[in-house]
């Protein structure tokens, strides 16, 4: 019984079992001085420090003001990809005329722009938004273009023949098509939007967990420094994983979901 | 005594998520002769494909026994080969590659490699198109470099899954006469899955008949029409006759399968 | 997707025999051209402070003057050696740890629950870490450029290997393949293109890593002149380095992809 339940949750305890045990390691390395804390600090120290910014409202602050811009960019970057990829995606011109900017866009290094975002906008809260909102937008665009581009044929057949106009065909075949490659963009997005959050607060800001992250940096306290680092990791996965199981709602919809 | 011999078998699945155990194959009792053309039809799931892999020593037996030679079939072996259905082929390798891959796995060492599956090309008639690649193929021409990959090897027992399952109707009829074709130069034993009636009538001197819940025989015909066979023999009132009895058959699996439907 | 293909091999093949550019090549370069002219003249008009948004005949110029006269050779070395190092240093580890991760279920589980949560977060956050770790020459930057390309050739090497069709392994046991035979018979060439598509995307973080690095903390290299010409809103030259950085990455991506359809025609059905 244990051993057939042990195989069925095999995933989930080896991975449990792994997390543990990197953090064990990690403990006794430090404890039996092969590291120096200076470098890597220790789970239980990081565990103290986040109780102490915890309470002094640390926490609250940085998360707070690195989740407000994550907002706004993964907001705006929905609404102009979605929008974006939906006229590209429907008009072929509209493809065409984007695309070199696109390609741009996807190597050009966005953080680059941080200065004339500064000089544009100011500093802060709007260059970070701004330099996510460049960040989250591509997979969002180039999800969208493809779901509605590949559009399954059969069906728009279909739909034609009972009388459906292109805007019929739009609305009932082509959009709720192509939800669930939307959704896969908007998981990407959230990602990325989270990145160049956190990646512009590296480089200017008052608060916010990549300004906690340089800040206690500067200043060599390890310790400090990875409350926030661990932080973040722990909401990209967390966002993600909102995202995965949205996605995972609206695999249904896929065309093809019979395979 | 016959050149494969199956007696009493058993092949029991376990469903993964449920654990429930459910027989794909139950009783199955079965001889063919060397030199023997036997086709296997029957609904699907009824378990033909399973039979078939099993002989080919790639699924466990749970019950009974399947002997090639007096031989106890425990894995796969050189003395069988399998031609599978479409999507079989390695599309990184060019047809040539591809009647190679077997060749290779099975260390031949009867002479140069490249003449020998070239030698198999010419027989399905691909010389032509050797250096292509799967992709580049027609779905017949693709099934032609799946034989040849089997015949490569030089098997005594070809076993065949629904070769030409996923052709159409008329490439369909060409693939089996060109595989009669090829099948009477060396006359190896062969065991050949289907769900076509009219293809397992053509190309059989034995058909099984086989049924479901759980995959078992309902009855071995025998085939008496003259070899070599062409189109012409599927007008023939013999083939008719032997047509009408699968179709009951058939036809009583399915009103089977309905009435569970209808329970459930 | 066999039929995308043959289709575009079909236009290029038009459109060369006929020497007329095809109407999207028009489109886009009408779009770029409009955007070029509408920068240009916009800071004239009064829309915009040109101060802070520059002019592409000023992007120009400052393009010959950086590769005339800016130390543009001596920067570019740096940037390129950190991102030769950090991206030879990610294949040597990841393809190895991709395989194994591939074709082994309890090392998968095992190394799964880290390895993703590395690969969604923003391994950039690391970079103060690795500054505190190792100093502020090449050395962190080749780290991060390591992280940011390690993960997803990982990833994309075990989905190729785990993900192999199983029909392919049934094929060659039925011809008594060993586990040998089909490790290097049909997994190492099933996956390839899984690789190139883990390296494709690898090239966009890693580029992006050199240059976070730089503008982070840097004595040289190209992100190194980016962060100097921002803060003196030298917004030409500033362009100027962004358009190489941009241009590096575009063709790289190019190249990978070239090669991974390539690989990839083979197993169009």
């Amino acid at each position: 019984m244990i051993v057939e339940l042990f195989y069925r949750r095999q995933a989930l305890i080896l991975g449990t079992l792994s997390m543990i045990g990197l953090l064990v390691f990690w403990q006794i390395a430090v404890d039996a001085g092969l590291i120096n804390p200076f470098f890597i600090s220790t789970p239980s120290q990081v565990w103290t420090e986040f109780l102490v910014q915890f309470e002094d409202g640390q926490v609250a602050a940085n998360v707070g003001a690195t989740l407000y811009c994550f907002v706004w960019s993964m907001g705006l970057a929905t609404v102009v990809g979605i929008v974006l990829g939906m006229l590209a995606g429907w008009f072929r011109d509209v493809e065409s005329a984007l695309e070199p900017f696109i390609w741009f866009k996807y190597s050009a290094p966005t953080v680059a722009f941080y200065p004339l975002f500064i000089a544009w906008l100011g500093y802060g809260t709007p260059t970070i938004i701004a330099i996510a909102f460049l960040f989250a937008l591509t997979p969002i665009y180039a999800n969208t273009l493809s779901g509605i581009k590949n559009i399954d044929r059969d069906l728009a057949k279909a739909a034609r023949s009972f009388g459906a106009k292109p805007l019929d065909i739009f609305l009932q075949v082509a959009l709720p098509g192509s939800v669930p490659v939307m959704m896969a963009g908007l998981r990407l997005g959230v990602g990325r939007a989270l990145t160049g959050v956190v990646v512009a607060e590296l480089f200017g800001a008052n608060a916010g967990l990549g300004y906690a992250i340089t800040y206690y940096g500067q200043l060599m306290q390890t310790t400090k420094m990875m409350v926030s680092i661990v932080i973040v990791i722990l909401l990209g996965v967390i966002l993600t994983q909102i995202l995965s199981f949205l996605e995972s709602k609206t695999d249904s919809w896929r065309v093809d979901s019979g395979r | 005594m016959a050149q494969i011999e199956i007696r009493d078998l058993g092949i029991d699945y376990r469903k993964p998520k449920s654990n429930e155990v459910f027989s794909a194959v139950d009783n199955v009792e079965l001889s063919i002769e060397k030199g023997e053309f036997v086709t296997i039809v029957g609904s699907s799931g009824c378990g033909k494909s399973t039979l078939l892999m099993a002989v080919a020593g790639l699924v466990n037996l749970s019950r009974g026994s399947i002997k090639i030679d007096g031989k106890q079939v425990t894995g796969p072996g050189p003395d069988r080969a399998v031609v599978f259905q479409e999507a079989s082929l390695l599309p990184w390798r060019s047809v040539r590659g591809n009647v190679k891959f077997g060749l290779e796995m099975q260390r031949w060492n009867g002479g140069d490699l490249n003449e020998r599956a070239m030698q198999m090309i010419r027989l399905v008639g691909l010389s032509r198109f050797s250096d292509y690649h799967p992709h580049q193929l027609s779905g017949g021409m693709r099934q032609r470099v799946n034989i040849a990959r089997a015949l490569a090897v030089d098997p005594d027992v070809l076993l065949m899954d629904e070769p030409f399952g996923a052709l159409d109707a008329q490439t369909r009829e060409i693939m089996g006469t060109e595989l009669l074709r090829i099948w009477e130069r060396h006359k190896k034993t062969a065991l050949f899955v289907t769900h076509d009636i009219d293809e397992a009538i053509f190309l059989a001197d034995k058909i099984v008949v086989m049924g479901r819940n759980p995959g078992h025989i309902k009855e071995v015909i025998k085939v008496d029409l003259p070899r070599p066979r062409d189109e012409a023999i599927l007008d023939s009132d013999d083939f008719h006759s032997l047509r009408k009895r699968l179709r009951a058959h058939l036809a009583e699996d399915m009103s089977s399968m309905q009435l569970v439907k209808e329970v459930a | 997707m066999a039929d995308m293909t043959a289709e575009t091999t079909a236009t290029r093949q038009v459109s060369f025999s006929a020497l007329r550019p095809s109407r999207e090549a028009v489109v886009g370069t009408l779009a770029v051209l409009a955007f070029l002219v509408l920068w240009q003249i916009a800071p004239s008009m009064g829309w915009v402070n040109g101060r802070f948004t520059s002019r592409p005949t000023e992007v120009f110029f400052a393009a010959i003057d950086v590769f005339r006269k800016d130390d543009f050779l001596f920067h570019a070395r740096i940037s390129l050696t950190e991102f030769v190092a950090g991206f030879a240093l990610a294949i040597i580890v990841s393809i190895p740890l991709g395989v194994l991760l591939g074709t082994s279920k309890i090392a998968r589980y095992l190394i799964d629950p880290p390895l993703m949560a590395l690969y969604i977060a923003p391994t950039l956050v690391l970079l103060p870490i690795m500054v505190i770790w190792l100093g502020i020459d090449m050395a962190p930057k080749i780290a991060v450029v390591f992280l940011g390309a390690v993960f997803p050739i990982v990833l994309n090497t075990m989905a190729g290997m785990s993900e192999a069709d199983p029909r392919f392994l049934r094929m060659a046991r039925s011809f008594g393949a060993t586990k040998l035979d089909i490790f290097m018979r049909v997994l190492v060439p099933g996956s390839l293109p899984a690789l190139l598509t883990g390296i494709r995307l690898a090239v966009g973080r890693a580029v992006l890593g050199v240059i976070v690095g730089e503008l982070f903390v840097s004595q040289a290299g190209i992100g190194y002149q980016i962060n100097l010409y921002g803060s003196a809103m030298r917004i030409d030259r500033l362009l100027v380095y962004v358009l190489i950085v941009s241009a590096f990455g575009y063709t790289l991506t190019i190249l990978v992809r070239s090669v991974e359809n390539r690989i990839r025609d083979w197993r169009s059905k």
